[in-house]
């Protein structure tokens, strides 16, 4: 008879055999072939060379090949990048190669390794045990190491970068430096100041890989190498951007990655921040109000350039307007211009800057405002139109002169909205007056009572007038505010 | 008289070790005749849930593949590796990821253990699903396994909740979103309470998921109550309906096998008699404890072999092939690890483990037909099927009855055509709300791809009904339209569905984000 | 048959024996493995290194105790010395008495330098590294034994 267990001995053989193959094969791979290991017993050679003093010899005999790690419960974070770098605090290894090497500089002194660890600076995995899942560059990690010349932008964690010095933070010290002069707060909020028109930055450094689009981008999939590559050309990273070129060169695009970097509410606690950062938090909920030029340079250029010419922007697909252009400011009032900032205007992309919404202090705008001012001609007093205009006659002169541009009801196209109750308020009998007699030079908008051939007579200013003024009533606001909200905000992606 | 007990006591010391020894093996040496046999088989706790003697078909690798001794096996590594991860495992929001991280990295043989533990609780479904489709086919549910049939599909729907209780645990990005997802679909039947507007009064599926997070987010309650059902609950039901599933299976007298022809030969001790047609009247106790008479001595064999030690042989020998599959895959795999949760950015695509796929391509057409009404309804089927295909016949033998065969491979060519076409034109052409934006969404849960493939299969299984003139093939079109619609719907979520839950060819088509 | 023969082993049963064999092995190897599991393969928890405050703040002849972390710091006119207040018998935190130590739990006694003077502690209560750090607070490491007598001169 043949046994039917037969087979079934055999499997239990073969399977045991494997099975204590895998088995020993695990525990060889776990106990002899980690890297940490390898680079243990390196050091433990290295320190036997170097054990020439009584010291070096303790420190030999201490010694153990083992794994360690170093455990900040204030930080939230165990890091074991010591389990490789053993030579980190050992001021004689500085000539030695990585990971052996004592740590570069000065840093340690002050923020030793059992208090800070290692990733609060330097990002990166601290609970691997191998140097490529520590770089976390392509393993499911949010926050990869940092390469070294973007270490700078961690320090503001703790610090206050206005006031830590310059040659310890370069990149950042010429990032933020950049960021005003080329202008971003024009577009973007941070600190609650800034434009609406791109996101705000707030936050930016705390972005994982997965918040940004990679798709355009070589790797390494990095959030530094987004940023990098984003300031050296947005629309080529982010299709349809409405940001800009900020030209700017490879170093001046790292140095503005390592200040998005740094762009990072981290809660810390207080006992590990430095006195000036606290000051900086203090700073920030009371702030100094800046000049009006200073506030232009920073809030204003990206769009407005320099003020005195205007421009087509096919981005915007409008006229920007020259605010510091002669034939505006000598037109507008004060109230008009502050009004226009405070509370932007609605349907262009200029958006409100009031403390409500751009963060702009009322003494800084009073102070914008006086800026634009300042290259304006004394005007001489107008003569007070006296007429009394005839809103249904306003309303054909409108059809046939004005609403090409300006769009049927003051709606705005090309040239800017006028039905719009901030225009309806701010813009006073005589600034809209003046910019039909005069145009408004160097725009599309003529002038219809020039001297030499005089479009409207004063009678029929004065119904265009009128019929302007009919746009700002209650029930053509109505129509107005269904419009705008059923239409798409301006702007899109950043 | 004190010397006599001083003699006793030196006697005993002397004999300590043999007394223990003969304590604890009663039997002492291997057993040697089938009566020592018998004795080691009912005598230990462990062993005498099985007969003393067992049919020579069950010994037959081809007849069940050892499956449901797999499923058990890798339940028992699951439940050894689990305990192990339970020293270092944190049930805590906050600490929850690092220590799997911790287990990873640091722990002596942590990171093989959780592979382990991962990779059996894989090849546990798989294999349970299977046991399931084996038994099926060779009909063995039939009279008198419809009871144990039912407590298989117990076991089944216990094996799936373990695993998806498991998958919250690491706390990772792909964690909280699947667990989101999954406790919306707990949350579905709003899609229905909603569309007829009761849902004020009548919230079963609010409840569900209340009942499933203790929140209204996944957060720290939700992961304490999958905690709990992943450690304790379910694997305490799990072991015990497994020891009734067991037991059933010697009450029902073991593995299902056609009978012996009558009249037939069979071998004992060297020579061939006629096999041993037990009697419908009589009961044949083994001890001779129950009343009826006795079974008759040397009366004939019953074609069955001494358990000690053929069948032990099997089930250690298949509990070893177990054991080295998930090894294997363990040493050469890691079990996935993902980013710590996150609940402000979505995992994309955030796709279940593999035998949730099916289940969630249904529930992209619709959460509440897809996700709670198609597997009700599968389930009600399954449990349905020993009870409405009441004719003996086929037992124990892979597709036994005639034509079944034929009607398989039909049903599978069936399937794939109605699964293929119908997955190829939602892809291409989109589905009622494509075309009806407006459509209210009634419409929606009664009528998708999902609902149209219960609908199908179920017209099909009625036409062979009808042609054949046959339950079991009826039952054996359906069953099989369902496996080859889960198996395809897995396949084609797993491969062919990317970011945004979009079609593509290949995962690394996938854009980069 | 001769003696130098081998024992007659049936195939079969040298099947089964090998087959078992390897079995017990396969599960003794396992079961070395997840013995090894619950031990720690790194220790959890920040380095005790606990800083002290100024020098300056401790006058000569003074002695601190620091509750929190089980130790107290003397100084004398040789230096500064740290004693654990964890007493050497079975980890109960010692008391400050009369003249030394006292334990509450078993009744050990200790003299003012820690040296065991009654009860079950087999040995002195440890003597922990002092040190200062880069900004001159001094710092006890409880990690780290000196050996008695030990002053740390600031």
């Amino acid at each position: 008879m043949k046994d039917p267990s037969r087979i079934y001995r055999w499997l239990l053989l073969v399977a045991s055999v494997v099975t204590i193959v895998y088995l020993v094969g695990a525990a060889v791979r776990e106990n002899y072939l980690a890297q940490w290991r390898t680079v243990q017993h390196e050091y433990r050679n290295i320190l036997r060379e170097k054990a020439t003093d009584d010291r070096g010899r303790e420190l030999l005999a201490k010694f153990r090949v083992e794994m360690k790690q170093t455990t900040i419960p204030a930080l939230g974070t165990v890091d074991r990048c010591v389990t490789c770098h053993n030579g980190i605090d050992d001021p004689r290894m500085t000539d030695m190669p990585q990971p052996h090497r004592t740590h570069p500089g000065h840093i340690l002194d002050k923020h030793p390794v059992d208090r800070f660890g290692c990733t609060v600076c330097h990002h990166g995995q601290g609970a691997a045990m191998s140097f490529n899942e520590a770089k976390a560059e392509d393993v499911f990690w949010d926050y990869p190491l940092l390469p070294p010349e973007l270490t700078e932008s961690t320090c503001v964690t703790c610090h206050d970068a206005e006031r830590l010095p310059p040659d310890q933070i370069p990149l950042l010290t010429v990032g933020m430096r950049l960021y005003r002069e080329k202008s971003c707060g024009s577009c973007h909020k941070l600190g609650g100041r800034g434009g609406s028109l791109g996101p705000a930055l707030d936050n930016e450094g705390a972005k994982t890989k997965h918040q940004l689009i990679m798709t355009n981008l070589k790797p390494p999939h990095t959030t530094w190498s987004w940023q990098n590559a984003h300031f050296r050309d947005p629309g080529g990273v982010v299709p349809d951007s409405l940001m800009r070129n900020p030209t700017v060169t490879r170093q001046e695009a790292l140095a503005l990655t390592a200040y998005m970097l740094s762009q990072w509410k981290r809660d810390v606690p207080e006992s590990y921040l430095a006195p000036d950062k606290i000051e900086q938090k203090y700073r920030a909920l009371h702030p100094a109000p800046l000049a009006g030029e200073e506030v232009y340079r920073g809030y204003c250029t990206a769009c407005h350039g320099n003020g005195t010419y205007t421009r087509w922007d096919k981005k915007f697909n409008r006229f920007i307007p020259a605010i510091r252009g002669v034939s505006l400011i000598s037109t507008a009032t004060r109230e008009y211009l502050r009004a226009n900032i405070e509370q932007g205007r609605p349907g262009t992309q200029m958006p409100a800057w009031g403390s409500h919404a751009g963060g702009l202090l009322p003494e800084e705008i009073t102070g914008v405002v006086e800026y634009l001012r300042s290259g304006a001609p004394a005007v001489p007093a107008m003569t007070a139109l006296t007429l009394h205009g005839d809103d249904s006659n306003g309303l054909s002169l409108f059809l046939k002169n004005c609403a090409g541009c300006h769009g049927m009801n003051g709606r705005g196209g090309m040239a800017p909205e006028i039905g719009n109750p901030v225009f309806q308020q701010a813009a006073t009998d005589e600034f809209i007056i003046r910019t039909i007699r005069n145009g408004r030079i160097g725009t599309a908008m003529p002038a219809f009572q020039r001297n030499d051939a005089p479009a409207f007579s004063d009678q029929d200013i004065a119904d265009v007038l009128a019929y302007l003024r009919t746009l700002g009533e209650p029930k053509a606001q109505k129509a107005m505010a269904q419009r705008v909200t059923s239409r798409t905000p301006p702007g899109g992606k950043p | 008289m004190a010397e006599t007990a001083t003699r006793e006591f030196l006697h005993n010391l002397h004999d300590l070790p043999q007394t223990v020894k003969d304590s604890c093996f009663r039997l002492g040496k291997a057993p040697e005749s089938e009566r020592e046999e018998s004795q080691a088989t009912f005598h230990n706790l462990f062993l005498h849930i099985h007969s003393v003697r067992v049919h020579v078909r069950t010994l037959k690798p081809t007849l069940t593949f050892g499956l449901g001794l797999m499923a058990t096996a890798s339940f028992l590594i699951t439940i050894i590796t689990g305990v192990l991860l339970m020293v270092y495992y944190k049930p805590s929001t906050d600490l929850a990821y690092q220590s799997i991280k911790d287990i990873h990295f640091t722990v002596s043989t942590g990171r093989f253990i959780r592979n382990i533990h991962r990779w059996s609780a894989q090849l546990m479904v798989l294999v349970v699903l299977l046991h399931m489709a084996r038994v099926f086919f060779t009909a063995s549910y039939k009279k008198p396994r419809e009871f144990n049939w039912l407590i298989g599909l117990a076991l089944l729907v216990l094996t799936l909740a373990l695993s998806f209780t498991g998958y919250l645990l690491p706390w990772d990005q792909l964690a909280y979103w699947a667990i989101t997802i999954g406790s919306n679909i707990a949350n579905s039947p709003r899609e229905l309470t909603d569309a007829i507007g009761i849902t004020r009064f009548f919230d079963p599926g609010g409840f569900q998921k209340r009942l499933l997070l203790g929140a209204n987010y996944v957060g720290q309650d939700a992961l304490i109550r999958f905690y709990v059902l992943h450690v304790f609950v379910l694997p305490l039901a799990l072991v015990t309906l497994l020891g009734v599933h067991f037991w059933r299976i010697r009450k029902d007298g073991g593995l299902a096998k056609p009978e012996d022809p009558p009249g037939g030969l069979a071998e004992w001790g060297g020579e061939k008699r006629p096999v041993f047609q037990p009697l419908a009247t009589k009961t044949y106790g083994l001890m001779a404890l129950v009343k009826g008479k006795r079974a008759p001595v040397n009366r004939g064999p019953e074609n069955t072999v001494m358990s000690w030690p053929h069948l032990f042989w099997a089930e250690l020998s298949v509990f070893m092939v177990t054991v080295a599959v998930t090894l294997i895959l363990a040493f050469y795999s890691d079990a996935p690890l993902k980013e710590l949760a996150n609940a402000a950015i979505p995992e994309n695509p955030a796709k279940a483990p593999w035998y949730f796929l099916g289940l969630q391509e249904l529930v992209s057409y619709s959460a509440f037909m897809g996700g709670m009404l198609i597997p009700m309804i599968v389930l009600v089927g399954l449990a349905l099927i020993p009870f409405l295909d009441r004719r003996p016949g086929g037992e124990g033998t892979w597709f036994g009855t005639s034509h079944e065969r034929s009607v398989f491979w039909q049903s599978i060519f069936f399937a794939c055509a109605v699964t293929v076409g119908m997955l190829a034109f939602t892809v291409n052409y989109g589905w009622l709300r494509n075309w009806f934006p407006n459509i209210h969404q009634l419409w929606i849960i009664a009528i998708n791809p999902g609902s149209l493939f219960v609908l199908i299969f179920a017209a099909w299984s009625i036409f062979i009904l009808k042609r054949k003139d046959s339950v079991r093939l009826s039952a054996v079109s359906l069953f099989t339209c369902f496996l080859v619609g889960f198996t395809l719907l897995t396949y084609f979520a797993t491969v062919h569905r990317g970011p945004n839950w979009h079609f593509y060819w290949w995962p690394s088509q996938w854009p980069v984000h | 048959m001769s003696r130098l023969d081998p024992p007659h082993v049936s195939r079969r049963s040298f099947l089964s024996l090998v087959s078992l064999g390897s079995f017990f092995a396969a599960l003794g190897t396992a079961a070395a493995g997840i013995f090894r599991l619950p031990n720690p393969a790194v220790l959890p928890g920040p380095v005790r290194r606990f800083k002290l405050g100024p020098p300056e703040q401790f006058s000569a002849g003074s002695e601190t105790a620091f509750a929190e972390q089980n130790l107290v710091l003397f100084r004398d006119d040789e230096g500064f010395y740290a004693i654990s207040s964890t007493c050497t018998h079975l980890g109960c935190t010692v008391a400050r008495s009369k003249d030394g130590f006292a334990c509450p739990c078993h009744g050990s006694r200790f003299n003012s330098k820690g040296s065991v003077v009654g009860g079950p502690a087999p040995r002195p209560l440890p003597w922990l590294e002092v040190s200062r750090s880069a900004n001159g607070d001094l710092v006890v490491n409880a990690d780290n034994e000196v050996p008695e007598g030990t002053r740390y001169r600031v």
